[in-house]
């Protein structure tokens, strides 16, 4: 199953490596990536894409532990905002 | 003031008086401003030492341990260190120096990109690039290493940062970590415990280090229910509790395993369902409900589901979940498994047997002793015949379960907590792991007990290889180990070789009787293993003994 989410950073050189580490490391594969500096450039907005059969969750709940990451949204039907 | 001196006066700031390391090219003025400081530096003689001097220093206190190490080659020594604090929560900043920022990224001599390194084994990991932020960056790093769940946060900072000139800055005080607590499960916990007919608590370290103790007692006494600990929760019920059934798992007592299969209701409470604990994860607990304490949402339902979750502060969930429970039976039960299950020290012949031993150790020390382990069987052999009224009295690398841990350990314990006596449980094979460390005591003549526990095997691989691998011994022979005694010797460390039970008693008062540190090698035979065993793949019910 394929889940896309969207991540708000703050703007750190390894705040990518960390979400890609946390990703790999728990067992999703990276489907797709996109980023784009905020237009204050303080932070980041990082659009994840990755495949699982394990519930999305369980990542989402590590991802959101991440001390760079500020805001992270599920982008499916049911959106869910697991940091505000 | 120099950068430098601004890293110095932050650890100050941070009520810090105690730090290990070791200098090296890239933070040598970092090691300048040491020179002149009040914060007590202690030399080890490997980075990695230094890293678990610091892990002991803060899981015996409670306290942030600090350590410091060079670029590349120290930075890349601490990394199993910080992987083990990351696996066992334990709050440490690490402090490395990096080559200068104009060469970063030229493959510099010593140069690594330990922050890359440290990605999968730390908390966070900051780099510095900028003097002014150097003071900030510090104090986010002892905020966010005792935030939440604990950890370790590295701080690398370039040579150029240490020699910059700042100003000092003013010490905002930062808000400390809000704690959000939800009770919104609290109704259906008690409701749960209150319906229970064969409820259990399962302890582990999280317990302790929320500082929850007394609210843990009077929830068992509340309830009046059984309780098991992990190896990180062991000493988080108090002595006097009939109900514990002592720890669970791979090691654990049959008793306790046998009441968690048999359960209807487990309460987990800062723990997290580690493979060691479950075995077959399928067959867990198999008829239990769930309710899971903890202050990591990411722990719920990360491993097994839970039916009810409370997530926050332990101090104010267990006084909200506790009630009173109608399960005399089972108390009963409980209380006959662990009269059949009980440990047998009548071991034939005049060799030592370390269960024994490690009992007679147990009721010999002090109260309030230290226990560092090594990893291995002499690790479980502790874990399943010593006492302890603390988890901060028992300090073994339970997650990482990292070799080499136990000395270095012992020296941070022993320098956060001088009036007490601090001993060193090893094995030959994890003592030669970081026994370098042994310069460490010598230096600072620290009393330190160690007891190395001698089989001339890598004991618990050789287990598995007598019972999974069909007796092939593959390379964990070590019958040419080097005079244990005379090594020490070679340290100013006194020491003596026990090898028959009947010595064992005059050679602990030996031990403690002498004022300084002291080494006692205890040859044990071979072919005593740790039982009970759950095999790989097995259901916690499935132990093997010694007898199966």
């Amino acid at each position: 199953m394929q889940h896309t989410l969207n991540i708000t950073t703050r703007n750190e050189a390894s705040v990518v490596e960390r979400l890609l580490q946390v990703t790999r490391y728990r067992g999703y594969q990276l489907a797709g990536l996109a980023m784009t500096p905020l237009t204050d450039r303080a932070g980041l907005q990082i659009t994840l894409t990755v495949q699982s059969e394990k519930p999305i969750t369980l990542l989402t709940s590590q991802l959101v532990k991440l001390y760079d990451v500020q805001q992270l949204e599920l982008a499916s039907a049911d959106v869910a905002v697991l940091r505000a | 003031m120099k950068g430098a001196e601004l890293v110095l006066k932050v650890l100050q700031q941070q009520g810090v008086d105690t730090i290990f390391g070791y200098p090296g090219g890239a933070i040598m003025p970092i090691y300048d401003a040491i020179y002149h400081s009040t914060v007590k530096h202690y030399l080890c003689r490997h980075e990695q030492g230094g890293a678990f001097s610091a892990i002991g220093y803060a899981r015996a206190s409670g306290k942030v341990g600090v350590c410091l190490a060079t670029s590349g080659p120290g930075a890349t020594n601490l990394i199993t260190s910080l992987a083990d604090a990351l696996l066992d929560s334990v709050p440490l900043v690490a402090i490395t120096g990096q080559v200068s920022q104009a060469v970063m990224g030229t493959d510099a001599f010593q140069e690594v990109d330990v922050l890359g390194l440290s990605l999968g084994v730390t908390k966070h990991s900051f780099m510095v690039r900028d003097v002014n932020e150097l003071a900030h960056t510090l104090q986010e790093a002892f905020r966010l290493a005792q935030s939440g769940r604990p950890g370790p946060v590295l701080v690398d900072i370039p040579k150029d940062i240490q020699l910059a000139e700042v100003s000092e800055p003013e010490w905002p005080t930062l808000p400390a970590a809000r704690l959000a607590t939800s009770l919104a499960n609290a109704a259906k916990a008690r409701q749960l415990i209150a319906q229970a007919k064969k409820p259990i608590a399962y302890i582990g370290g999280g317990v302790q280090m929320a500082d929850a103790l007394p609210q843990l007692q009077a929830f068992l006494a509340e309830s009046e229910m059984p309780s098991v600990t992990t190896l990180k929760g062991m000493g988080s019920v108090a002595r006097a509790n009939p109900h514990y059934l002592g720890m669970l798992g791979m090691h654990g007592t049959q008793a306790a395993n046998l009441a968690v299969q048999q359960c209807d209701l487990l309460i987990c409470l800062g723990a997290r369902f580690d493979d060691r604990v479950t075995g077959k994860l399928d067959k867990f607990a198999p008829h239990a409900k769930v309710i899971h304490v903890d202050i990591d949402p990411a722990e719920i339902n990360k491993v097994r589901f839970a039916d009810c979750a409370l997530l926050g502060d332990m101090k104010q969930i267990l006084p909200a979940i506790s009630t009173a429970t109608q399960c005399a039976d089972w108390l009963t039960h409980c209380q006959q498994l662990k009269q059949q299950y009980g440990w047998r020290y009548d071991h034939p012949g005049e060799r030592i047997f370390a269960p024994l031993m490690l009992k007679q150790l147990s009721e010999r020390m002090p109260d309030n002793s230290v226990v560092c382990c090594d990893v291995g069987q002499h690790q479980m052999w502790v874990a399943q015949h010593m006492r302890f009224n603390s988890p901060r009295n028992h300090l073994s690398s339970g997650g990482l379960g990292t070799m080499g841990f136990g000395l270095p350990a012992a020296i941070g314990a022993k320098l956060a907590r001088p009036q007490d006596t601090v001993i060193a449980v090893s094995g030959d094979g994890s003592f030669m792991m970081n026994v370098q460390e042994l310069g460490t005591i010598k230096r600072f003549r620290l009393p330190v007990k160690i007891v190395i526990i001698d089989n001339q095997r890598l004991g618990m691989v050789k287990q598995w290889q007598q019972l999974f691998f069909n007796e092939r011994y593959s390379e964990t022979d070590l019958s040419d180990n080097p005079d244990f005694v005379a090594l020490a010797a070679a340290f100013a460390i006194p020491g003596h070789t026990i090898t028959r039970k009947d010595e064992v008693a005059s050679a602990l008062e030996a031990m403690f009787s002498w004022p300084g540190p002291y080494l006692l090698h205890v040859r044990i035979d071979e072919k005593d293993n740790v039982w009970p065993l759950v095999p790989p793949g097995a259901a916690n019910e499935d132990m093997l003994t010694e007898t199966n």
